[in-house]
């Protein structure tokens, strides 16, 4: 549960130790790179790369092939279905009745593929590479309000906590005589509310505790709060950050002004 | 659902272990061989530090973990054979936090939750009802909301809701914790009562004083194994152990253990028996 809540893992590569608000603007920017080319070819370079980023990021091969199975499912799915709702093109393969199966509606059906893939996994290299509190520190570095920073890294936090929770009511219920998994859909429903009864006022126990905790803890006391680990901006990160700039300009000026089909 | 043991049949040992082992998910071992035989009306003590085992043999015992290798059978049956909630009909198991369990509007309905899944009559089920809210001296809060009682009502709502259940085997998960001495007393002497009824009880504890006062029968554990199985007297006598398995003997123990040059039993459980066996000359007095 905790490995689906948080992918971060430790490392010591360049791709960790790089601003977590570059990698961001970054990831963002290589989203938008897979948005704009249009051939199999440039997207299946790009996903390349993004796997070699992936793998300078030291993400375990356990670990990537959990967190791109859900990708990969998706991307076989379109590659099966477009070529069944795309009818256009010449030569046809083959027709069942109004379902035309053509060459190029196959292509373009492994195109869109690549392209989710692309748009998924370069997402991928932040959460490997980018602990929550970096994540949080940066989004409110860059503008986010400091409180909607704060909830946003206490229910993170939390998450693993509430599962824990949960797993333990569900035992605790079970130990009653509880079968979750019995009946039809209204008696599981019904099943259901042992466990989310308890669930619910735990978690507003452990949020008012926390309140509480914050508040001894002199939150709010001022507006302006400094911080313990300040984000700074080092050289590397301005190189990169240009590197991402002109990997998306170079592809876009080649597209909309030479009009390359890229 | 299980047929009701007969007197013939059914085997003096209600609980038997053999070596258990537990793996966790994430590969601690939590159980590295356990052996273990509990009798029926037995009052056992299962003590040691956190992360010793003992929660996880619990588990094992009433199926909401199931053991990596070794083999338990629970009245005669082996406990893989049978789903947690038919198990729930022998083994009853209170947890150490009563508001993981407490989800209904009243007490009364609390209780009448674990006996309506067991798919008892009516009737039957009222009759376990009032006499679980009897046994945890209950009657007072019977149409109370559970949550909105003091922690010692609710871990005896909590415990209630087993008896409920007419399990042959209690198990208590540290029912003790947070409670002072008072709600401790009342609800120890509910407990007691249980097992002078002849119902099995176990009980998950770090306290020592509660084991000197109410076990019969002791189990220390370590590093997922048991380290000591004996009577209270015999559990205490040996310091070095108890030590090594993170726990401390009551003070009167401590002090009978300095005392042993002048002749007083190590095996000394409670302040009126080391007064006496001072006044009567010390070792003689067994």
């Amino acid at each position: 549960m905790t490995g689906f809540i948080d992918l971060y893992t430790e490392a010591d590569t360049f791709l960790h130790r790089m601003d977590p608000r570059v990698k961001i603007v970054a990831v963002l920017l290589v989203s938008i790179l897979g948005l704009v080319l249009s051939s199999l070819y440039s997207l299946l370079v790009l996903l390349a790369v993004i796997f070699v980023l992936l793998f300078l990021a030291r993400a375990t091969f356990s670990r990537t092939v959990f967190a791109l199975k859900f990708v990969i499912r998706f991307m076989v799915l379109i590659i099966l279905l477009w070529p069944i709702f795309d009818p256009s093109g010449t030569p046809v393969l083959a027709s069942l009745g109004p379902v035309k199966i053509t060459e190029p509606a196959i292509w373009r059906g492994v195109t869109s593929a690549a392209r989710v893939g692309c748009l998924a996994t370069v997402w991928y290299i932040l959460m490997f590479t980018t602990s929550q509190r970096d994540l949080v520190r940066a989004l409110v570095k860059l503008g986010l309000r400091f409180d909607f920073g704060l909830a946003l890294a206490i229910s993170l936090r939390f998450l693993p906590t509430l599962s824990a929770t949960i797993d333990s009511i569900k035992d605790a219920q079970r130990a009653r005589g509880l079968e979750l998994d019995k009946g039809g859909l209204l008696r599981r429903a019904r099943n259901y509310v042992a466990v989310l009864v308890p669930t619910i006022v735990s978690a507003l126990r452990a949020a008012d505790l926390l309140s509480l905790a914050l508040q001894s803890r002199a939150y709010g006391a001022k507006a302006d709060r400094t911080y313990l680990c300040d984000l700074k901006m080092r050289r590397v990160d301005g190189v990169a950050l240009a590197v991402v700039v002109a990997l998306l300009i170079i592809p876009v000026f080649a597209k909309f002004v030479l009009q390359v089909h890229i | 659902m299980i047929p009701a043991p007969s007197p013939s049949t059914a085997s003096d040992k209600i609980v038997s272990v053999r070596d258990l082992k537990f793996t966790y998910e994430g590969g601690i071992q939590a159980l590295k061989g356990i052996n273990l035989d509990i009798r029926r009306g037995e009052y056992l003590a299962v003590v040691g530090g956190n992360g010793s085992g003992k929660t996880t043999l619990a588990k094992n015992i009433n199926g909401l973990l199931r053991p990596t290798s070794g083999t338990i059978m629970v009245n005669g049956r082996s406990a893989s054979d049978l789903t947690v909630a038919q198990l729930a009909r022998i083994v009853g198991y209170a947890f150490q936090n009563p508001d993981h369990q407490l989800f209904c509007s009243s007490v009364v309905d609390e209780v009448r939750f674990g006996p309506q899944n067991m798919g008892f009559t009516q009737e039957d089920i009222s009759r376990k009802v009032e006499r679980a809210i009897e046994a945890m001296d209950l009657k007072g809060q019977r149409d109370q909301p559970p949550l909105s009682l003091t922690l010692g009502e609710r871990r005896r709502v909590s415990i209630a809701s087993v008896i409920a259940m007419t399990p042959e085997v209690f198990i208590l998960d540290e029912p003790t914790t947070g409670l002072d001495a008072w709600e401790t007393d009342d609800l120890m002497a509910s407990i007691d009562r249980l097992n002078q009824e002849g119902r099995t009880v176990i009980l998950i504890t770090h306290d020592m004083n509660l084991v000197a006062k109410h076990a019969k029968r002791v189990l220390v554990m370590s590093e997922g194994r048991i380290v000591l199985d004996s009577d209270p007297g015999g559990a205490f006598s040996d310091l070095e152990l108890l030590l090594q398995s993170k726990l401390v003997p009551p003070p009167v123990v401590q002090l009978a253990h300095r005392l042993s040059g002048l002749g007083v039993s190590r095996e000394t459980l409670s302040p009126g028996e080391l007064v006496s066996r001072l006044m009567l000359g010390g070792g003689e007095a067994k």
